[in-house]
């Protein structure tokens, strides 16, 4: 018989480190106040930490634990990613109006435009360190 | 009230935590075209646990493996992020993984 704890816990690892990153990427870009995701987050994962103590097996004890951890970080993700869309390293999003006027403050670094969209250099080809203007666009999505 | 829950939620945070660190050392000596490996240890690991002598075991392979498995994806982005200056690039010509020509003709996976 196998034994299945291991396969639950890395199914919750890896669902809220995805989580963390393409849903709070996704919170963020459509909230015109990060503060109420964040309190829905922490009370979320303040909740699924406490059930943990009293769930009736370590599976979902553990299960719960992991994505309770991962949604109180994600309150604080959802911080850092504002700031990552304030400095351009996010794209923005101009029909949220919190963004907007990130794009519209002067001297903004803020973009529409998803950086992070690209192909990388060649690790192993010497001179293909390119400046990030000559960088190859990606097809996929980000 | 049991408290082994908590704590592997806590050691899940802590190896994902771990898991940044190791992909912008690895990009940064490695370069992302490693990615597979990774990948496979975190698989392997995963098989493994389904194998484990006890559920806490199991748990720990688990975790780790799940860990290695999105490291895996986060490789390649940790690169373009290198190469637009938000980290540190490494100058020097990286070694190239085995099988690379399969694995550039594949492309690395990512979140």
């Amino acid at each position: 018989m196998p034994q299945l704890a291991g396969l639950w816990m890395a199914i919750a690892t890896f669902l809220g480190i995805w989580w963390g990153h393409v849903g709070v990427r996704w919170l963020e870009s459509r909230s015109a106040n990060v503060l109420p995701p964040a309190l829905v987050l922490i009370v979320g994962g303040l909740g699924m930490n406490l059930y943990s103590l009293f769930a009736p097996s370590l599976t979902a004890a553990s299960v719960c634990s992991i994505v309770g951890i991962t949604l109180l970080w994600d309150a604080f993700e959802l911080y850092r990613q504002q700031r990552r869309v304030i400095k351009g390293h996010a794209p923005a999003n101009p029909a949220n109006p919190r963004h907007a006027a990130y794009l519209a403050a002067p001297n903004s670094r803020a973009t529409t435009e998803n950086l992070l969209n690209r192909e990388p250099s060649d690790p192993t080809e010497f001179d293909s360190m390119p400046s990030s203007g000559s960088l190859r666009r990606s097809a996929s999505s980000d | 009230m049991n408290l082994s829950g908590i704590a592997l939620g806590l050691f899940s945070f802590g190896v994902i935590g771990f898991g940044f660190f190791w992909v912008i050392r690895g990009e940064y000596y490695l370069g992302y075209l490693w990615w597979p490996y990774p990948l496979l240890l975190g698989l392997a690991l995963i098989a493994g646990s389904l194998f484990a002598p006890n559920a806490g075991v199991s748990a720990l392979l688990g975790i780790a493996g799940a860990s290695f498995v999105w490291g895996a994806t986060e490789l390649k982005e940790q690169a373009v992020r290198a190469n637009l200056g938000w980290f540190r690039q490494n100058p020097r010509q990286k070694p190239a993984p085995p099988l690379v020509d399969l694995i550039k003709r594949i492309g690395a996976p990512h979140l």
